[in-house]
């Protein structure tokens, strides 16, 4: 099909380029230059989609941002993507994209039905109905609505596209290249500040790449082309087109998006598809410009219904012509500009104006150049589904109530002109209030809240001259403030035409009887008579009105239509529009893609992955990694065809047989220094610590200040004022802040440091009977005897030249130790002991064995201490000193906590000692009673005994203490599982501890 | 009142919908009234309408700063759930489950009440088993639930990532399978319809400045359209909480956060669950318009802003990228945030205080739409009966300070982090 | 995101710090009778005011150190920052 509508020689097209695309499965053609909606609408089509309630044919009404219609589903680069904007989309060669929101094609969507039944499905009609039979909503209507609704189809493939951040500082932000925008860049930057110029368009220049207007004795647009060139050389400028500044948010932090190759066939190597710009700015000039906003009438959804400005757009950057016959409906001198356009290029014209014979100079040439123009004159109703056909017209009265008799006029499009909106919503995110101008039935923005000035139309401006010598003299000014710089460039002459004022009218009378629909939201189909219903039913808001009517909630986000609508809800309610308000404008501007939002922070590396020095040894060796927050931890090591089950046991019963390792270096460890060290443990930790001496080390216990635990861990006396802290994996970074917060804020009278050493010490547990026999290999000239290093003994040590931390603590209840060496020696030392520890048949262990050691040792860890126990509860309250004070001490005596049948953590056995018992199960006395059925406690930690050979758990019980003997249930109905068992001392192996001391 | 059904729209379209009635009316304040519930959102709604209809009080006025439903109500992600460990939490809205799956029909208003089943994902055995103690727990209180392994999960939500590409695989989750949505809007329209009809003053854009309370007994409120008496007054400002509480010399422990929210652009059915991120803090469910309606953590500082920053929604995103893969190609259309009543436990308090006739409706965290129907229900009950229902006795104020706390996530007073 | 400034760094985005709620609270004096209300005040009871708040921040990232900040809960706007050891 060839470009029928396209024009000879106008345009900022590349016409050397011609670029094949293809739309619902048809090849066409367009030019460099194009978007997707200009190619199409050169190639004559108008139909591109069908809106969400009706499924009436939509065509293209704006030509950017504010395209409420044109939504399609392009296949780049092979990826599918839907919803994205046919008006912004930059053609490239082999671009595919598809209607959306019909089936079975565009042109015949059995969903159009639903326009027949159109009077059944007023604003809301889903409140009142679908309601019986009671189970019908979720099984029938329900399903069927959600395939109805939405509109394009997400791909379920990965996202092959990379997309990155950037943060920048900048003196001057400014968003928009308009008049407004390139004047304030040029007399900032020129002030010696560091400036960043974004646009969300491919081409700079905004408004000025329209319109006939001189500035510097040049055109607007070859002026514009000129500052930019210039910016562009400057060091201290950044200039960047397809750059959405779409967030404002607190102190100077605004977002944009860029879009780096979604214009590109490909996305080039080593480039991003978008780059998210986090940009802090001493100061911000908004100069986003305006969007025409309609007039409303009947039919006014139809293809071929455009806006004035977005008509003239085509013909004046794309050089396409949206029809042939075009019909110019206007209460303003802006849309005389766009027929002038069209009877330059030898189309034929007619205006409606709704105004009653105004004057002015370009409403003069339009009569000298014979455009035929008809004042008081409205358009009624356009004809024709698929696309404008004709349209009947009338006069208007001067109160703009009365209709005169309707004519019926041929045409092929309405560019249709209601005024202009200033673009407020980054200055409106920013936190200022708005102030309504009656000047131009609009909002501007009121009082800056942040360092941001708006200038030209964003501002309500529409005069160029005002513009540029305002945006000029902004800034110098803030340039002036930032740098102290004082270069001030003088301002061009501008030449523009004058304009008369506008109508204000923005919605035209139904004839009598008729009762044409006459949209304000076109994307989400809602009418004049809903915003009618809405407020006849009480919803009278205009968060009421917008959310019972969905009015303004679409993708475009109602940049056409929402102060249409507040006119009609004013109109209605008798009230001013200022004081019906406006909804609140929030970022994003305009939908910005989740991808660019998160980045690079996909996949793998969604967050870090920590790792110990020995990771790779694990690794080589089969073990089966588990993460423990960010770290990857071997859960155990697995040999031929072992499973979890078996391995852990394996490795547990290793441990209480022979030796084991294994790699606790992800414990936290803190260090801490100072004169009054010992005295600060005092008081974080439960139990005493003052007269702890030297080369010894402590378990503790610390709590929040709300008396629940919060960790527990060992700490050594490495020197007088020198201790070594370590807490669990888990806690490590909150006990550090914990710590910090006392010292720096609490009691900063305490002379005390304190640091993390997490990554700077490795570590590894040696344990089982044959651990000193192994470490007596290791460290061959020490003395390990009981005098020499006694359980919960401290020293230093030399392994093999490595300056070693030798502890004597256990976690397993085994004779064991604790290695720690500078990090990078890690690998060394832990193949040290494997060498060394095979003649004593040494196995590395995981977090498995780890935990079945624990448990059957009666030992409390992380599923015990979860945040909500105290130290009674987990059999620690002999660790509370009565004599001192610390950390949380006063919570400790509530009502609750010393409560007699206070929860306590205690052992359970199954009475058939077979059957392994669920953790999460919870304990009931009767195992069929009814539901809610009391329940007594829950199991904690599960493992198999490997010191009995029969499953054992951890409960925590209500009144545990009276429990032990006693026989009750344990319940997983999630599991079906019923398991009688009996209560048991927490402390399963050797109660007494006697193998720590051995 | 006018009967909703496909009937009366049927009658009504015929007459060119010109006959409909309004769904509350617009009064002016009385100069009394048995009771006044403050703030027009979904609770004190609900408390006005069971109020009225299941203890006959009918002399009641809502008092509204802004308009009715503006605040969580109509804030939120629309989840209903009753998923709870601990049983206040689980019993109390296992009621409110129960008054969900009636409420279209008793407020002849479709509030689109739909148990799609809410399931949370879990990322190792660790958390399997804190989600079946959890689970086990609901199951012993009557309440569904189910412990998926992962092939289930696979099976009933594919589009989950279960390719080796993660940080995080999914183990398996928990879903109660009655869990669901509901329309947030149509939930205050509908009992602010029904209350409407029973009598209840609904006096909108109304701003409460003071209480009168004389011997530590409550006399009427002030507010910028004049004094009002009342026998009694109820607080449901949950976000505002505190600002009231200052007015009457009470320091509640309550924080006042900022909470996000975000849409994407609408797409075709893609997502029939709620799904939770289980190695971090994103939920997800798709709206019956097709957009994705996504939260997760807090802003993280004290706010009455209800406006937030990017970098809180890229780490949501983030998280909402690792579990659901194809979000990267959506746009994110809409993001809005409400103020939320963050408590020392997480929990709620519902209770009376000690002032006569002034009752506390708070401390909702971000817990609080599923919650409406049952707060409103037990609320009303503790004001008609001047005493606390079983159902939110464990929800008193009290507990902070005898250490019955309900912190069902064991994170304590930190409540920015929760 | 928040700009705050830290007395020791310098102004430095939100992400580099961890909030650490009402910096009003003063814990009671260690080995001090205090009543169940001073308590409760202390570890549960918060102001939550809608304006000025002076509140807690920790320059994880940063210089490890926690400062106090006078900011505003509705504006977000941040007046003050100073040191652990001084008051605002």
């Amino acid at each position: 099909m060839s470009q029928t509508y396209r024009l000879n020689n106008s345009g900022q097209i590349n016409r050397d380029k011609k670029i094949s695309f293809k739309f619902n499965g048809k090849k066409y053609f367009g030019y460099e230059g194009d978007t997707l909606a200009s190619a199409l609408l050169a190639n004559g089509i108008h139909l591109v989609g069908r809106s969400f309630k009706y499924h009436r044919p939509r065509g293209f009404f704006g030509a950017g941002v504010d395209e409420p219609y044109a939504i399609v589903q392009m296949v780049r680069n092979k990826e599918t993507e839907p919803n994205v904007r046919a008006t912004e989309q930059e053609l490239f060669e082999g671009l595919e994209a598809k209607s959306v929101n019909c089936w079975p094609s565009v042109n015949f969507d059995i969903g159009a039905i639903n326009n027949f039944f159109n009077k059944f499905l007023p604003a809301g009609f889903y409140y009142k109905t679908f309601m019986w039979p009671k189970s019908f909503w979720y099984r029938i209507y329900e399903p069927f609505i959600r395939k109805a609704a939405g509109f394009g189809v997400a791909s379920t493939k990965y996202d092959s596209e990379r997309y990155e951040h950037k943060y920048e500082y900048c003196d001057l932000l400014i968003a928009g290249s308009g008049p407004a925008g390139l004047s304030g860049a040029y007399a900032a930057a020129k002030n010696g500040a560091s400036v960043i110029l974004a646009e969300e368009k491919p081409r700079f220049g905004g408004s000025l790449l329209t319109s006939e207007v001189n500035i510097g004795n040049q055109s607007g647009k070859d002026w514009a082309e000129k500052i930019i060139a210039e910016l562009k050389e400057m060091p201290n400028v950044t200039v960047k087109n397809r750059s959405q500044v779409f967030g404002y948010y607190d102190h100077n932090m605004l977002v944009m998006s860029e879009k780096v190759s979604d214009h590109l066939p490909k996305t080039k190597k080593f480039s991003p598809k978008q780059r998210l710009w986090y940009i802090r700015a001493k100061e911000v000039l908004i100069s986003s410009g305006s969007i025409e906003r309609p007039i409303v009438f009947g039919n006014n959804d139809t293809p071929g219904v455009v806006l004035a400005s977005a008509a003239k757009e085509y013909l004046k950057v794309y050089g396409v012509l949206v029809g042939k016959k075009p019909l110019i409906f206007t209460n303003n001198d802006s849309a005389y500009e766009t027929a002038i356009e069209f009877k330059k290029n030898g189309i034929d014209p007619i205006i409606l104006d709704s105004r009653n014979a105004p004057n002015s100079e370009i409403i003069e040439e339009a009569k000298n150049l014979g455009i035929h123009i008809k004042f008081s004159y409205v358009v009624v109703v356009a004809n024709g589904y698929k696309k404008v056909k004709s349209a009947q017209i009338a006069q208007i009265s001067p109160d703009k109530k009365n209709l005169g008799k309707i004519e019926k006029i041929n045409c092929d499009c309405i560019c249709v002109s209601g005024f202009w909106t200033p673009t407020i919503h980054l200055s409106s995110q920013s936190g200022n209030k708005t102030k309504f101008d009656e000047k131009i039935d609009a909002f501007v923005p009121g009082k800056s809240k942040q360092n941001e000035t708006t200038v030209g139309s964003a501002n309500g401006i529409f005069n160029l001259e005002e513009t540029i010598s305002t945006s000029f003299e902004k800034g110098y000014q803030l340039s002036k403030k930032i740098t102290n710089n004082d270069n001030k460039v003088s301002v061009p002459q501008v030449s523009e035409k004058k304009f008369t004022n506008h109508d204000k009218f923005w919605c035209v009378p139904l004839p009598n009887k008729k009762n044409f629909k006459r949209f304000l939201d076109f994307q989400n189909d809602v009418t004049v008579s809903d915003i009618e219903l809405a407020l006849r039913e009480g919803y009278r808001s205009i968060e009421h009105v917008k959310r019972y009517t969905t009015l303004g909630m679409a993708t475009d986000q109602g940049k056409t239509s929402n102060l249409n609508g507040l006119q009609l809800v004013s109109d209605v309610e008798n009230k001013v529009v200022p004081s019906v308000g406006h909804t609140t404008f929030r970022p994003p501007y305009t939908p910005v893609s989740i991808g660019a939002i998160v980045g690079r922070e996909i996949g793998k590396h969604s967050k870090p992955t920590r790792k110990s020095p020995m990771h790779s040894w694990h690794e080589k060796n089969n073990a089966v990694f588990v993460d423990a927050g960010m770290w990857l931890r071997p859960r155990y090591y697995k040999k031929a065809n072992e499973g979890l089950f078996e391995a852990s046991k394996r490795e547990a019963a290793n441990v209480r047989k022979n030796v084991g390792v294994c790699d606790v270096t992800t414990l936290g460890k803190i260090d801490i220094k100072g004169p009054d060290a010992a005295e600060f443990l005092n008081r974080v930790y439960t139990n005493a610590w003052l007269k702890l001496p030297v080369g010894k080390a402590r378990y503790g216990v610390m709590l929040r200040e709300d008396g629940i635990v919060m960790d527990d861990g060992t700490t050594t006396r490495i020197s007088e004022n020198h201790y070594h802290m370590t807490t669990t994996t888990a806690q490590a970074a909150n006990v550090l802040s914990h710590l910090e917060y006392y010292l720096q804020l609490v009691w900063p009278e305490l002379n005390v440091n304190v640091v993390s050493t997490t990554e700077q010490w490795a570590g590894a547990a040696i344990a089982g009977p044959k651990s000193r026999r192994l470490l007596q290999k290791l460290f061959p000239n020490k003395d390990l005897s009981n005098e020499g290093l006694p359980f919960m003994g401290y020293s230093d040590g030399d392994l093999f030249g490595v300056p070693t931390r030798i502890f004597r603590i256990s976690f397993s209840g085994e004779l064991a130790y604790e290695l720690n060496v500078q990090s990078d020696f890690g690998n060394f030392m832990w193949e040290k002991i494997i060498e060394l520890g095979n003649e004593f048949g040494i196995q590395p262990y995981g977090t498995e064995a780890l935990s079945t050691l624990r448990i059957e040792m009666g030992h409390v860890a992380g599923s015990e201490l979860d945040g909500r126990t105290i130290p009674y509860d987990n059999g620690l309250d002999g660790l509370i000193s009565r004599k001192k004070d610390f950390i949380g001490k006063r919570s400790l005596n509530r009502e609750a906590f010393i409560a007699k049948s206070r929860q306590k953590v205690v052992g359970v056995v199954p009475l058939d000692k077979k059957t392994s018992i669920p953790e999460g199960s919870h304990l009931v006395k009767d195992a069929s009673a009814k539901l809610p059925n009391p329940k007594l406690g829950h199991i904690s930690a599960s493992c198999w005994s490997v010191e009995y050979n029969n499953p054992f758990s951890l409960a925590i019980v209500k009144d545990g203490k009276n429990m032990i003997g006693k026989k009750l249930y344990a319940l997983s109905p999630l599991k079906n599982k019923s398991i009688p068992v009996e209560i048991v001392s927490s402390h399963y192996v050797d109660p007494k501890g006697e193998r720590v001391r051995s | 009142m006018q009967k909703y059904s496909v009937f009366s729209l049927f009658k009504n379209a015929l007459k060119g919908h010109k006959d409909w009635e309004v769904a509350w009316k617009d009064p002016n304040p009385k100069e009394e009234y048995d009771v006044i519930i403050i703030g027009g959102g979904g609770h004190g709604l609900a408390t006005a309408y069971y109020l009225a209809k299941e203890h006959n009080i009918t002399n009641i006025a809502i008092v509204e700063k802004g308009w009715i439903g503006g605040g969580n109500v109509g804030r939120n992600t629309t989840i209903l759930r009753s998923n709870y460990m601990h049983d206040e939490n689980g019993l109390f809205y296992e009621k409110g489950m129960e008054l969900w799956r009636n409420m279209s029909q008793e407020l002849n208003f479709n509030v689109m009440f739909s148990p799609r089943g809410i399931i949370n994902l879990a990322h190792s055995d660790a958390q399997m088993n804190a989600y079946a103690r959890r689970g086990n727990s609901m199951k012993l209180n009557g309440i569904d639930a189910e412990l998926l392994g992962r092939e289930e999960i696979k099976k009933l939500v594919p589009i989950l990532d279960f390719s080796e590409n993660v940080r995080f695989p999914i183990f398996g989750g928990l879903m109660q399978p009655s869990g669901g949505t509901a329309r947030h809007d149509a939930v205050a329209w509908g009992y602010a319809r029904q209350a409407d009809s029973m009598g209840v003053d609904i006096i909108q854009h109304c701003e409460v400045t003071g209480f009168d309370v004389v011997n530590g007994k409550i006399k009427g409120i002030q507010t910028s359209r004049g004094n009002i008496k009342a026998k009694k007054v109820g607080l449901c400002v949950a976000g505002s909480t505190s600002v009231l509480a200052e007015m009457l010399n009470m320091t509640l422990p309550l924080e006042t956060h900022l909470l996000q929210a975000c849409v994407s652009e609408p797409i075709k059915p893609i997502l029939d669950h709620v799904v939770t991120f289980g190695a971090g803090h994103f939920y997800c469910s798709q709206s019956d318009k097709g957009e994705m309606v996504m939260g997760g953590d807090l802003d993280g500082y004290n706010s009455y802003a209800q406006r937030g920053n990017l970098p809180t929604l890229q780490h949501v995103l983030t998280e909402g990228i690792a579990m659901l893969p194809f979000l990267s190609k959506l746009k994110m259309l809409r993001t809005w945030g409400g103020i939320m009543d963050m408590s020392m436990d997480g929990s709620p308090i519902i209770d009376k205080t000690h002032i006569e006739g002034l009752y506390l409706n708070c401390g909702w965290c971000y817990g609080g739409f599923k919650a409406t129907p049952v707060s409103g229900w037990t609320f009303a009950h503790t004001i008609a009966q001047d005493r606390v229902h079983d159902l939110n006795a464990g929800f008193n104020l009290n507990r902070f300070n005898t250490g019955h706390l309900i912190d069902e996530k064991g994170l304590g007073t930190k409540t920015w982090i929760s | 995101m928040l700009y705050i400034f830290c007395p020791h760094c310098g102004l430095r985005s939100q992400n580099e710090f961890a909030y650490g709620g009402d910096g009003s609270v003063k814990r009671p004096t260690l080995n001090k009778e205090v009543s169940d209300k001073e308590w409760d005040n202390f570890v549960y009871n918060r102001k939550s005011p809608r304006g000025k708040h002076v509140e807690l921040w920790h320059h994880i990232s940063g210089c490890r150190q926690w400062i106090k900040v006078q900011r505003d809960t509705v504006t977000h706007e941040i007046f003050k920052t100073v040191s652990a050891d001084k008051e605002i």
